[in-house]
């Protein structure tokens, strides 16, 4: 028993001697960095001014507290629009027609590009001297190109949401299509010979047996959403700006001073994702010991 | 009333080389309990989708007091079918389930708890409403999904294998419980099965259904005693078949002359088979019979508890016998003996 034991530490110690090394160690660097513990330019002190500086000192606190809420509307509209076009999309593909294997793949083709190729094809596409804008233009539909809306490098991030929609719709969508291959189609033709009609079928059958796996789908998608720098420094504006962009403004700043801030605000992105992974694993344990 | 007709029902799925249901055409009286029997894959469940409207006929009507249910749609057929692996909703409990039809149709809430009190307690599961269905066991979901579709009102009730999943105990149980239940209810119901003896201790009528075709539509009595071809008469366990000819009302087979009386003596061509069940055939150390008497003689003797098995050759044609164990004496491997085919037990076929 004390063998099985040990052999089970020992096969178990690499692994995690690398995990703690390079992920939680990393991570407790920066937690020292975000405190102020710089030895590099001889700042020994351990303090929480940085974390008070990004909140709610008068130079930052505004840029920080319009960017958490950016950094929020974006990624839950984000992850909800990608959830539902995914949802409604693998619904309308999941039966055998002719043209499956044509949608699916063109459904699917978003999955190994990279974000920053999105964000680009974006711009190409959505912006005002994109695609779109031209055509608009050429069309009478618009007086010039500059007349489009603006969709990308707006305020409002609608760019960025866009993105998001069109990359992470196609994560959702195989997550949804390999869920209702293997549901099948009996619940709903049982659903359907008990009387309900097409709408109540969605509602009361097909939505309750996919969300399990499209809620832990917007768990990993809203994390990637809040956390990833690119899109948003590529699709955004400068005010308001989201707080992955804002960080590495601060990691870039000359002044190394600064970096306690970029790592400060970098802690609360991943204690704000934290959180919310600690409540999802809270609801689904809850809900299992109520199961 | 819920008198169903299938008219000439036709079905073909892509890359099948015939059809999965073959010009199929039966009538089942209200408040009778049929059963589709047949192999899997010979388009039993087909025919009971097409019955919901899950699957749409090529050819053909479905016709429901009276009334053609192909152009209404699925919800509203009032036709409901119990699925083989029972799909309990997992993310509701029982009374959630049960009550799942009511509450499709937007029944009060105090009207469905109350009938789903009722259901649950015809099925005799009264005390576990707030159970989900992962811990039940499995004859408890069979139970709850067949209250969840009696709790419609069906006009006509399906049920998909509705006991190939419970073990042997439990199918006796649930076996009893839907023959109580249909007649108490009164409800016509249809239920699908590849099970003989299921099929025969359940059914008022058996429709016996081969790759697409119905080949023979009866009580089960009648498919022991008067089959309708080998294939229905093997698929209920015959194994005595006797190639006759017919000349000039005898029939004239390799073992001899054969006294025939059956009631479909009319009915017969020319050439056709003579079936008799095993345990209807006698022996006999002499010749004590006064007809259909053939001498033969015994090739093997298997012992098989309550009954003894006996193979016998009679002109290079062989036949099973089958006697009760304890009436037996004095029989061995080798002997000439005397076979009696009862002229009242025996049965032409034309196919």
């Amino acid at each position: 028993m004390g063998g099985e034991r040990l052999k089970i530490i020992l096969s178990l110690t690499p692994p995690l001697l690398i995990i703690i090394t390079l992920f939680f160690g990393g991570i407790f660097y920066g937690f020292l960095q975000s405190l102020g513990y710089q030895p590099a330019i001889g700042k020994y002190d351990i303090n929480f001014s940085a974390y008070y500086n990004v909140m709610f000192s008068e130079r930052y606190s505004k840029l920080f507290w319009t960017g958490l809420g950016l950094n929020l509307w974006v990624s839950f509209a984000s992850t909800f629009l990608a959830a539902v076009f995914a949802l409604f999309g693998a619904l309308a593909i999941r039966k055998t027609f002719f043209a499956k294997t044509v949608c699916n793949f063109i459904y699917s083709l978003n999955l190994p590009m990279p974000h920053l190729v999105v964000a680009v094809g974006m711009i190409f596409v959505f912006s005002q001297s994109g695609l779109l804008a031209r055509f608009a233009s050429q069309l009478g539909l618009i007086n010039s190109p500059g007349d489009f809306p603006v969709l990308v490098r707006d305020k409002y991030g609608f760019g960025i949401i866009l993105a998001y929609i069109w990359k992470e719709a196609a994560f959702f969508f195989i997550i949804l299509m390999s869920v209702l291959q293997s549901l099948g189609e009996n619940f709903e033709e049982l659903a359907q010979s008990l009387g309900a009609n097409r709408w109540q079928r969605f509602r009361y059958v097909i939505l309750p047996l996919v969300m399990p796996n499209l809620f832990s789908a917007s768990i990993i998608v809203f994390a990637f959403s809040f956390g990833a720098y690119e899109v948003p420094a590529l699709l955004g504006v400068i005010y308001p700006q989201m707080l992955p962009v804002m960080a590495f403004e601060f990691f870039l700043n000359p002044d190394l001073n600064a970096r306690s801030e970029g790592m400060a605000l970098s802690i609360i992105i991943a204690l704000i994702v934290m959180i919310l992974v600690v409540f999802y694993f809270w609801l689904t344990q809850a809900k299992i010991r109520k199961d | 009333m819920s008198d169903l007709k299938i008219i000439n029902l036709v079905k073909n799925f892509v890359g099948m080389d015939r059809p999965a249901v073959n010009n199929v055409n039966l009538k089942i009286n209200s408040g009778e309990l049929v059963a589709f029997l047949g192999p899997s894959g010979c388009g039993k469940t087909t025919i009971l989708k097409m019955i919901t409207g899950l699957f749409a006929p090529d050819n053909g009507d479905i016709v429901l007091d009276n009334k053609s249910l192909l152009p209404i749609p699925t919800e509203n057929r009032g036709v409901v079918m119990v699925f083989q692996n029972y799909l309990l909703f997992p993310y509701m409990n029982v009374n959630e389930n049960v009550g799942f039809a009511l509450k499709m149709k937007g029944i009060d809430k105090n009207v469905i708890e109350k009938k789903v009190r009722e259901m649950l307690d015809l099925v005799k599961l009264p005390d576990i409403g707030f159970r989900k269905p992962k811990q039940l066991s499995g004859g408890q979901q069979q139970r709850v999904a067949l209250a969840r579709a009696l709790i419609a009102s069906p006009r006509l009730l399906l049920l998909d294998e509705p006991l190939s999943n419970l073990d042997a105990h439990l199918r006796d149980e649930m076996r009893d419980l839907i023959v109580t239940i249909q007649k108490k209810l009164n409800v016509t119901t249809i239920f699908v099965t590849h099970d003989q003896e299921e099929a025969v201790l359940l059914a008022d009528k058996i429709a016996l259904i081969f790759d697409g075709e119905l080949q023979n539509y009866t009580s089960p009595k009648n498919y022991y005693e008067q089959p309708k071809n080998i294939k229905a008469a093997k698929f209920f366990g015959g194994v005595n078949f006797i190639k006759s000819k017919k000349i000039n009302n005898e029939f004239i087979s390799d073992i001899g002359k054969i006294n025939y009386v059956g009631e479909n003596i009319n009915d017969l061509n020319d050439e056709i088979n003579i079936t008799i069940r095993p345990e209807n055939i006698k022996l006999s150390k002499t010749n004590d019979f006064d007809h259909n008497s053939f001498k033969g003689n015994i090739k093997s003797i298997i012992f098989s508890g309550t009954h003894t098995r006996y193979k016998i050759i009679i002109n290079n044609l062989e036949l099973e016998c089958s006697l009760q164990s304890l009436g037996i004496k004095n029989i061995n491997q080798g002997d000439e003996i005397f076979v009696h085919l009862p002229k009242d037990k025996i049965w032409g076929m034309n196919d």
